[in-house]
């Protein structure tokens, strides 16, 4: 016989398994993430390092440019910018945090139980959802702090994160909805499983993946509303130091034509909102490995 | 008759971030005029890849590595994407798997098919275009073209909607026709006679087609010529006739053995064993030896050349080398081998386990409308007996599954389970832990049955928690050890998530999940309808295996006749929410009595494989 | 049948449009009433402080603000339904009066703008689908992502600081220089600075959507067989996948309008700009209750009228929202 033909039949042959096959490699957003860091650990800890009272109206020196005394100069009031920028800094993020819990709260349960619901409780929630979506959220603002009185750190949080919440909860709705009617939901309910087991085991794991893009995006969005509504007047006052109250003294920056007081403030807060955006797109939920047919 | 096309020792490549798929690698075939070529083989074996390489519809991620591509003696390898376009519908055409997604839904039906008479034509009237798409309508058997053109693809069914895919792809009366799979996605009846309008436009026109199919009895049916695909390469081709009458690869009578309408009796189906390798760094010898039997130790070495069998006959096995004659091998047996095996019938009438009277469920469609999915179902299941439901998609099969298991509550009826009316929700509630433990669900597909964010272990272990079993096996983990081994997989599975895992594996693990339980009754709602021929084989074997250990009674729903009857001891067939008969499953075919019965029996394709296995043994 | 069937939806659509206004108008009036605040201060400035309880009573009496609030509120009812809306408190003019001298710049912003951004966004979006993670489009993604992130008011401040303040091309603020009310150049050099923000922020937003619509429709089977039918790649995209996108960007651009108009809002005030943007934030700050009521309603009315309207569009267009029967057929087989 010769060599190699003879009956060997089946044999082990070693074949490596292929991992994460299918979905496009995406670059991960590490810039954004590292200055996003250093932007909040720099607010977290801006005591050990700035050593100027951010509150404090040196009125002698006011409207001064950046020099090596005050490195981001002085606004009107004659505090230092600097020192503002880190401690408005903590009230801008903290805003932006809370708001989102309480609209993350409220998007989870409605969204939930809009989910889970029957068809017809469904449709009231989410056509009470669209309504709300179709009004401007600004004007709805206006009116609530109107309400609420003179705005407070929390009263904003509160105003902006019960007008934000709305298109997040339709995403968990939808979400919810899919995950419902799929087979291992409904294996799991022939099993014995019950509402709160499938909720937590099931239903949780699924779609927070999904949520999360909508959490970054809220935080971002309320940083964002809580600088205009401060610079428009019906946020926070002057004295409370935030990046949105510090912008509030523009227009008098601008006859003073001091790009300082606006500039500044404004690079901080966009590249704040910047590095959250590129962290939330990279969480978004993937166009699934599929490719482009044209 | 000349050389329509030609392909030669074309490869193409899919460059993925986990490597390079080599979806194709080194295939030769030529089609010729009005001929019918077939080309077979399972999932991902790189038959789609290769019709679309030829029309150049691949993602830009996929490039034609090697080979040229030959239209009438004409290199058209290097054509660019607007000179392709020219070909695409006057030469070549293609019709697709899944004619639910494949038509514009917001676009008619009419101006689809108008749009392709058009392109191709630009100097014609309206008029003219018009005629047209209703002599193309009435050319595929559509009734009352007029009516149709003006309906969008959400108004029509499945068969409907791939008339009008084949009616755009003769627009232009092209000389070349793919066929990826055309009959697949529908329904055994509909298979049927797209199959046959597909055959008669094909002779009437004379085309050219290429007709890509995972079903040989289908291939059998349509094609002059054959071409076996597995792991991206051709591994036989030759005439219809050559290919059933004289496989030489091992692969095709792995296949043909595979398939349950030649089981004809035999206590267990023949699988080929293992799985399909990745084509990310394929294996150096021959891509199917870790599956064969037969395979020679040169075929982890060396890949096998193309062999002539004959001056149309190719196979590409070591086992046609001058080298390996005289070698003793244990000829496969095919065949309905008339001398049947006694099913294991049940002797005597065992007691009844469920019992089913007048089910009736239906669906809130808006205020006004209804939709009545099952209609006064009336059966019973015995202790230790293997019931199927056939029927079509929509007869109303996974209904009557869901009631039964309590996921709807019927409208109508009672559903009787050993003494327990499960339909009362107040006798369920009392019988509850029994009910959940005792009787389990599988699900069709295996991907959206299990959570893709749980362990394989933890999806095991999910019915024994909930129901607080104490495991005989010491821990939970062990527990699902042992039953991850019971359906034939490594325990090194348990910690693995469930993408990582192929289709046969995860429906194992469904498996696996629901025996855990060690129920007396399992619902399985077409467990192997996702799974390629070969894996259907080892799963429903394992099912057959399994439930002669456990002596569970099942429910298996399915709509692949042969299957049924393989596993099966009674059947009942399902029709429009109605059951229309129930018999034994022999009974059943031999003598059907419903002229549904009869037209679902008749429109089987089974393969006309009247070879012998003396003949094969004479030529040796 | 068919036509009776598009009455009758007609006819729920007004209705509902109608019933919308009034529980719109219901709510901005209790709420506006809710709110702490003293609306004499906004009619008699620091007047009011200085007011004894007869004098008040008086003041209050004269305005209507003493009846309990359901009675004012029908009787701003019956008045608005004569066309009389009551005068501004803090302006002591016939708030239509007001209003009416200011809309048209709003709208014209506003307008322009929106239809700005409903071209250029469609126009983006399918210029980055076409050029998918090729060069182009991913450097627009970038830059888009960058200036959808940037607050409108601190743009308007930039925007301000380099054009206006140190480069002088363009004038800071207003609708048009004093003295030239009529000179039309002179009006577009005062659009162009507010009008650019209002673009640049909102752009890239529906821009993004618009691409991501279009690669999921690109992805989808039946562009197979449009090319198979010898259609080339933008013949497919223009003839089937935009196609397939117009009605969810024509429902998605009803969604856009209050935002828009939010954000028109916000750039009036930035750029002292008359329109009635900044009179709607004041007058909710000045308990100017009549004055706000108008303006909410107005709102309200564009908001509405334009989801409503790109919902009839969106069906006259997309055959698949018609077929509700067979969508609620799939949905329960999906059960």
């Amino acid at each position: 016989m010769k060599d190699g033909f003879q009956v060997v039949g089946i044999q082990q042959t070693d074949q490596r398994p292929v991992h994460g096959s299918g979905s496009r490699r995406q670059e991960k957003p590490v810039i954004s993430a590292l200055l996003l860091l250093l932007l909040v650990a720099g607010c977290l800890a801006c005591n050990l390092f700035v050593d100027k009272d951010p509150s404090y109206l040196d009125l002698a020196h006011s409207n001064v440019a950046p020099n090596r005394d005050y490195l981001f100069g002085t606004d009107t009031l004659g505090r230092d910018i600097f020192s503002m920028i880190w401690y408005g800094g903590r009230i801008s993020l903290c805003i932006g945090f809370v708001s989102t819990l309480i609209a993350t709260a409220a998007a989870v349960i409605l969204g939930a139980v809009s989910g889970c619901a029957s068809r017809r409780v469904d449709g009231v929630i989410m056509r009470v959802v669209d309504i709300l979506l179709s009004v401007p959220s600004l004007l709805v603002v206006i009116l609530l702090q109107a309400v609420l009185g003179k705005a407070s750190v929390l009263s904003i949080a509160f105003v902006i994160g019960i007008t934000g919440w709305m298109s997040m909860s339709k995403v968990i709705r939808t979400e919810v909805r899919q995950i419902r009617n799929s087979g291992y939901v409904i294996a799991s309910r022939c099993m014995g499983g019950g509402f709160f087991h499938i909720l937590w085991h099931h239903l949780a794991p699924n779609f927070v993946s999904s949520i999360m893009f909508m959490v970054i995006m809220s935080v971002r969005t309320a940083i964002a509303a809580e600088s205009t509504l401060s610079f428009m007047g019906i946020g926070l006052p002057v004295e409370v130091i935030s990046w949105g109250s510090m912008l509030s003294l523009a227009k008098q920056a601008l006859m003073g034509r001091a790009w300082w007081m606006i500039l500044i403030p404004g690079f901080f807060l966009v590249a704040t909102l910047v590095c959250l955006t590129n962290l939330g797109n990279y969480l978004r939920r993937k166009i699934n490995g599929r490719h482009s047919n044209l | 008759m000349s050389e329509l096309l030609e392909v030669r020792n074309l490869s193409v490549s899919f460059d993925t971030p986990a490597g390079e798929i080599q979806a194709v690698r080194d295939v030769s075939l030529t089609v010729k005029t009005g001929e019918v070529l077939a080309i077979v083989g399972e999932t991902g074996c790189g038959k789609s890849v290769l019709c679309k390489s030829i029309l150049r519809l691949l993602p830009d991620i996929a490039s034609i590595k090697t080979g040229r591509i030959l239209l009438n003696g004409a290199d058209i390898t290097d054509y660019r994407e607007r000179d392709m376009c020219r070909l695409r519908g006057r030469v070549f055409a293609m019709v697709f798997q899944n004619p639910m997604t494949v038509l514009n839904p917001s676009l008619s039906v009419g101006a689809q098919i108008a749009e392709a008479v058009k392109i191709h034509s630009p100097g014609m009237t309206r008029l003219a275009v018009e005629q047209r798409t209703l002599e193309l309508l009435r050319l595929v058997k559509i009734d009352h073209p007029e009516e149709r053109c003006k309906q969008y693809p959400a108004h029509l069914s499945g068969g409907m909607r791939q008339r009008c895919v084949l009616a755009i792809a003769l627009a232009a009366e092209p000389e070349l026709l793919f066929a990826d799979e055309p009959t697949t996605a529908l329904d055994v009846t509909i298979q049927a006679q797209i199959l046959e309008l597909f055959r008669e436009v094909q002779a009437k026109l004379h085309m050219a087609a290429i007709f890509v199919t995972h079903d040989l009895s289908v291939a059998a049916m349509a094609a002059d010529r054959v071409a076996v695909m597995y792991a991206g390469k051709i591994v036989e081709i030759g005439t219809t006739e050559e290919i059933f009458r004289n496989p030489r690869h091992p692969y095709t009578w792995g296949l043909m053995r595979a398939l349950p309408a030649l089981a004809g009796g035999r206590r267990r189906l023949y699988a080929i064993p293992g799985m399909p390798p990745t084509l990310i760094d394929p294996p150096k010898g021959d891509a199917f030896a870790c599956r064969n039997e037969y395979a020679l130790a040169i075929d982890y070495e060396e890949q096998p050349p193309m062999f002539p069998v004959t001056e149309t006959h190719f196979a590409a096995t070591w086992l046609l080398d001058e080298r390996a004659k005289g070698l003793e091998i244990p000829v496969p047996d095919f065949g309905c081998s008339d001398a049947e095996e006694e099913r294991g019938e049940l002797a005597a009438e065992p007691d009844i386990l469920l019992d089913v009277q007048h089910l009736t469920h239906v669906f809130p469609l808006s205020k006004k409308e209804t939709l009545t999915a099952v209609d006064d179902v009336s059966f019973q299941i015995r202790k230790g007996e293997i019931f199927g439901l056939i029927g079509e998609s929509g007869s109303g099969k996974s209904t009557v599954a869901r009631c039964i298991m309590n996921v709807y509550r019927p409208t109508g009826g009672s559903i009787i389970w050993q003494g327990i009316n499960v339909c009362n929700p107040k006798a369920f509630h009392t019988h509850k832990k029994l009910l959940q433990s005792a009787r389990q669900i599988i699900f069709q597909d295996a991907d959206d049955s299990l959570n893709p964010r749980k362990k394989v272990c933890d999806i095991i272990m999910e019915p024994m928690k909930l129901q607080h079993v104490r495991p005989p096996r010491g821990t939970m983990r062990a527990e699902a050890a042992f039953w991850l081994q019971r359906v034939g997989m490594d325990a090194a599975y348990l910690d693995q998530y469930p993408s990582a895992l192929s289709g046969g594996q995860r429906q194992r693990i469904a498996i696996a999940r629901a025996l855990s339980m060690e129920p007396t009754f399992l619902v399985a709602d077409e467990p192997v309808a996702a799974l390629d021929v070969s894996m259907q084989a080892q799963v429903v074997n394992l099912f057959k295996q399994l439930q002669e250990e456990l002596g569970f009674s099942f429910l298996f729903i399915a709509h692949d006749l042969a299957m049924v009857r393989f596993l099966c001891n009674r059947v009942g067939v399902m029709h429009q929410g109605r059951l229309v008969e129930t018999a034994s499953a022999e009974e059943l075919f031999r003598h059907p009595k419903h002229p549904y019965t009869r037209r679902l029996i008749e429109s089987m394709p089974i393969p006309d494989f009247s070879w012998g296995v003396s003949e094969r043994r004479q030529d040796r | 049948m068919n036509s009776k069937r598009r009455i009758e939806g007609l006819a729920q659509r007004v209705l509902f449009f109608l019933a919308s206004v009034f529980v719109l108008s219901v709510l901005v009036f209790y709420v506006s009433r809710l709110a702490p605040g003293d609306p004499l201060v906004s009619y008699y400035g620091d007047r009011a402080e200085k007011m004894s309880p007869e004098e008040r009573e008086w003041a209050e009496d004269k305005l209507g603000l003493n009846a309990p609030i359901h009675v004012q509120y029908i009787c701003w009812l019956q008045n608005a339904f004569r066309g009389d809306f009551g005068i501004s408190y803090k302006y002591k003019m016939d708030v239509k009066e007001l209003v009416g001298g200011r809309i048209g710049n709003t709208l014209l912003l506003g307008g322009i703008g929106f239809v700005l951004i409903f071209v250029l966004a469609l126009a983006l979006g399918v210029c980055c689908a076409w050029h998918e993670e090729r060069l182009a489009d991913r450097m627009i993604c970038r830059i888009g992502t960058i200036t959808s992130c940037i607050p409108e008011f601190w743009l308007s401040l930039a925007g301000i600081l380099i054009f206006a303040v140190t480069l002088r091309w363009l004038p800071s603020s207003g609708a048009y220089s004093i003295g030239k009310e009529n000179d039309l150049g002179d009006r577009v050099r005062h659009l162009i600075l507010p009008l650019s923000v209002i673009v640049i922020s909102h752009l890239w937003y529906y821009a993004y959507m618009v691409r991501n619509k279009l690669l999921e429709e690109v992805r989808a089977e039946y562009v197979l067989l449009a090319r198979m039918k010898g259609l080339n790649k933008r013949q497919v995209l223009f003839g089937h996948c935009l196609r397939n996108v117009m009605p969810a960007y024509f429902s998605l651009m009803a969604l856009a309008v209050p935002h828009v108009l939010g954000g028109t809002y916000i750039v009036e005030t930035v750029f002292s700009y008359p329109g009635i943007g900044t009179l709607t934030y004041e007058s909710a700050r000045y308990q100017d209750y009549n004055l706000l009521m108008l303006l909410s309603l107005f709102t309200g009315i564009i908001v509405i009228f334009c989801n409503v309207s790109a919902q009839m569009v969106s069906e006259r267009i997309d055959p698949r929202l018609r077929m509700d029967d067979q969508r609620r057929y799939e949905e329960v087989d999906r059960l």
